[in-house]
């Protein structure tokens, strides 16, 4: 009897073998001068979990598929060329992991969307140190659980229009995934991001694309951190969104009209803390923005700090440093129901009495120039001239125009960010 | 021309009041940086009494020199002298003092504390000024034969530059915001000097918010070196004028 069940095990522990295949997966590798010259070849060929090694050469063979769990490793940088005729590389099997490549050439279609390297309905892609360039789409990624996009040059057309051109790193409908160390330069959207939630954008730099370096819709529980975003059109727009959490970022030398360090616009429940926001137009801008924490960023050099619109409400912003800002604070009404609290303003000229490290008298930081600006743009011309100097101080001194009750309570008397030079 | 350069410039180094405004500037300047914790908002606060001082300063005693010189521009004068190398050499001279006064008393710790472009610029627009006031001080002086008349006409005309005008521009802005006046307001700013100085230390600490409005013309003005150079011609426009006037007006003068 028992001699018969330890029969039966054996049976079962081959047939299991047999069904699953090879449990060693193969390497197969590719080569301009090897036995495998195509790439496309081998991707048909290979058996699940195969590894394929892909040698220095170009390997131009219009669009590729890869529809099973194969690793691609490219050694010394080999380049997949699209030649222009649609996706370059599409990913349609879970666990696939393409590594070292140099991704070039798509079609330019808006109905299509073609991107460098598309992922599709594909859990556990890992994305990896590659190189993208010319591309319309450079890294597309949809309906994915567990992507990781990381280490990888995304390279656009710099001298392209904005309407011919795509977005760096886009997401779309995803969930669990990790952008990391990743560069996204001169495309449309260095990173887009629409209904992906519970990921995370670290470490990654996003800089002249032709609108947004980041720009997020519908996507809740995500956090971006140590992010580097810069000169890029419209700076970094996030919208309809909750639960996001945005740490040790920096938005800089985001300049124009309508450039934003950060937008935030309808998002709820955010938080923004140590940030650096140095040099763009606006600095941040809140629209409609409930339960917002800002904690701890510096402010420094833009021509408005902070643009708080009446409709933001519950925020609270308590050890962030305004430094050098044309104008710290403005606003189109009355946005009271936020808090200030311990801020460090440069313009502050109260004294601390008691020594405790904030200021005894409460900082107005919209000023009446600021105001008057928010009427006339061009009034700029007349920043720190001797008129609105005097207007601003007799404005604190009588306060007639600029909103009440808008006022930090405890202005710092030192930046809890140390001194800083422009 | 350059001996009466000089032996103005003796003058002007034995007079206490150049050494004075030096130590002046030199002490508001230090302080400055001292006291704040930030050496940027110590910059903005140091270019602001600058950019106010300067011209006063300029403007004042130069009508004051040249008045109280007046003895010796007359013997001058009897000399087989042209009169514009007279005027110009005691003119360079009270620049050379003002712009030295200015140079170490503000220059000196600017540089020291915060070495970036902001600060090199605020030094241009401070030398800039005290040449603009020196030749507005000297057409003033030569103009008019008594003294007191002479130095509050000085005041008047620095108020006038300091703050009237800037009130000026903000009510024509208000009363015309219904018009597409954004073309006419930077040159309509570059008519008053004290305000070119302003806008050059601010195309270099407020480009951020220059950048924000949509005017294209203000694009092309804010957004490179051309923003400097134009305000720079413009100063140089308004030391070319008052001088040309005070020298024809040197020249006509019955000493």
């Amino acid at each position: 009897m028992t001699g018969n069940r330890a029969g039966h095990r054996v049976a079962a522990l081959l047939l299991v073998l047999w069904a699953t295949g090879p449990l060693v997966a193969r390497t197969w590798t590719v080569g301009p001068d090897g036995v495998h010259k195509k790439l496309a070849v081998a991707l048909a060929s290979a058996e699940p979990h195969d590894t394929i090694r892909v040698l220095q050469g170009t390997y131009s063979e219009g669009t590729l598929t890869i529809d099973r769990p194969l690793t691609l490793i490219g050694i010394g940088r080999p380049v997949i060329d699209g030649g222009r005729q649609g996706d370059v590389l599409v990913i349609t099997a879970p666990d696939v992991t393409v590594q070292g490549f140099v991704v070039r050439g798509t079609l330019l279609s808006n109905i299509d969307d073609n991107a460098g390297i598309k992922v599709k309905k594909s859990d556990n892609v890992k994305i990896l140190d590659n190189v993208l360039e010319h591309c319309f789409f450079a890294i597309h990624v949809s309906n994915s659980r567990n992507t990781v996009v990381a280490g990888n040059s995304v390279l656009g057309d710099p001298d392209e229009i904005e309407t011919r051109q795509a977005n760096g790193i886009h997401l779309w409908r995803c969930s669990g995934a990790e952008v990391v160390d990743n560069v996204s330069q001169d495309h449309r959207d260095g990173i887009y991001f629409e209904f992906v939630t519970d990921s995370h954008v670290r470490r990654n730099k996003s800089m002249r694309n032709s609108r947004y370096g980041l720009h997020f819709m519908f996507s809740h529980r995500d956090t971006y951190s140590d992010n580097l975003f810069t000169e890029n059109g419209a700076g970094v727009a996030v919208m309809y969104s909750k639960e996001v959490e945005m740490r040790r970022n920096r938005f800089i030398s985001n300049r124009g009209a309508s450039s934003y360090g950060l937008l935030l616009k309808e998002i709820n429940d955010v938080v923004i803390d140590s940030n650096q926001f140095i040099n763009n137009t606006t600095g941040m801008l809140v629209d409609g923005c409930n339960r917002a924490e800002v904690n701890g960023n510096i402010f420094q050099a833009n021509g408005w700090a902070l643009r708080l619109f009446a409709n933001a409400t519950d925020g609270r912003f308590t050890g962030n440093s305004f430094i050098g800002n044309t104008f710290d604070m403005s606003t189109n009404g009355n946005p009271v129901y936020n808090s200030f609290s311990g801020n460090y303003w440069d313009r502050y000229q109260g004294y601390d009495l008691e020594h405790d490290g904030t200021g005894d008298v409460p900082f107005r930081p919209v000023s009446l120039f600021a105001m008057v600006n928010e009427r006339m743009p061009y009034a700029v011309v007349l920043s720190r001239s001797l008129l609105t100097q005097l207007l601003d101080r007799a404005e604190r001194l009588v306060p007639s125009m600029t909103p009440p009750g808008l006022e930090d309570d405890k202005p710092l008397m030192r930046s809890p960010h140390g001194t800083r030079n422009l | 021309m350059w001996k009466v350069y000089k032996y103005t410039l003796i003058d002007l180094a034995r007079n206490k009041f150049v050494a004075g405004w030096m130590l002046l500037l030199l002490a508001i300047s230090l302080g400055l940086f001292q006291l704040e914790d930030q050496p940027v908002k110590a910059m903005l606060s140091l270019s602001q009494v600058l950019l106010a001082l300067v011209p006063l300063v300029s403007s004042v005693f130069t009508i004051v020199y040249l008045y109280d010189a007046m003895e010796f521009t007359e013997l001058l004068a009897v000399q087989p002298l042209r009169r514009s190398k007279i005027l110009s050499g005691q003119m360079l001279a009270l620049g050379t003092a003002l712009v030295l006064g200015a140079l170490l008393g503000a220059g000196i710790p600017l540089v020291a504390f915060l070495p970036n472009g902001a600060s090199f610029t605020l030094i241009l627009a401070c030398v800039m000024l005290t040449l603009v006031f020196v030749a507005i001080g000297s057409l003033i002086a030569i103009k008019n034969r008594e003294k007191a008349r002479g130095v509050g006409l000085g005041l008047v005309v620095w108020f006038l530059f300091v703050l009237v005008y800037d009130a000026v521009l903000l009510w024509v802005m208000f009363a015309f915001s219904d018009y597409p006046i954004e073309p006419w307001i930077v040159p309509l700013a570059a008519l008053d000097p004290i305000d070119l100085g302003r806008i050059m230390v601010l195309l270099k600490v407020d480009l951020a918010a220059m950048m924000g409005y949509s005017g294209a013309v203000y694009e092309k003005f804010f957004g490179n070196v051309r923003g400097i150079l134009v305000s720079l011609a413009a100063l140089m426009a308004w030391v070319a004028i008052p001088s040309l006037f005070a020298f024809r007006a040197f020249g006509r003068k019955d000493l």
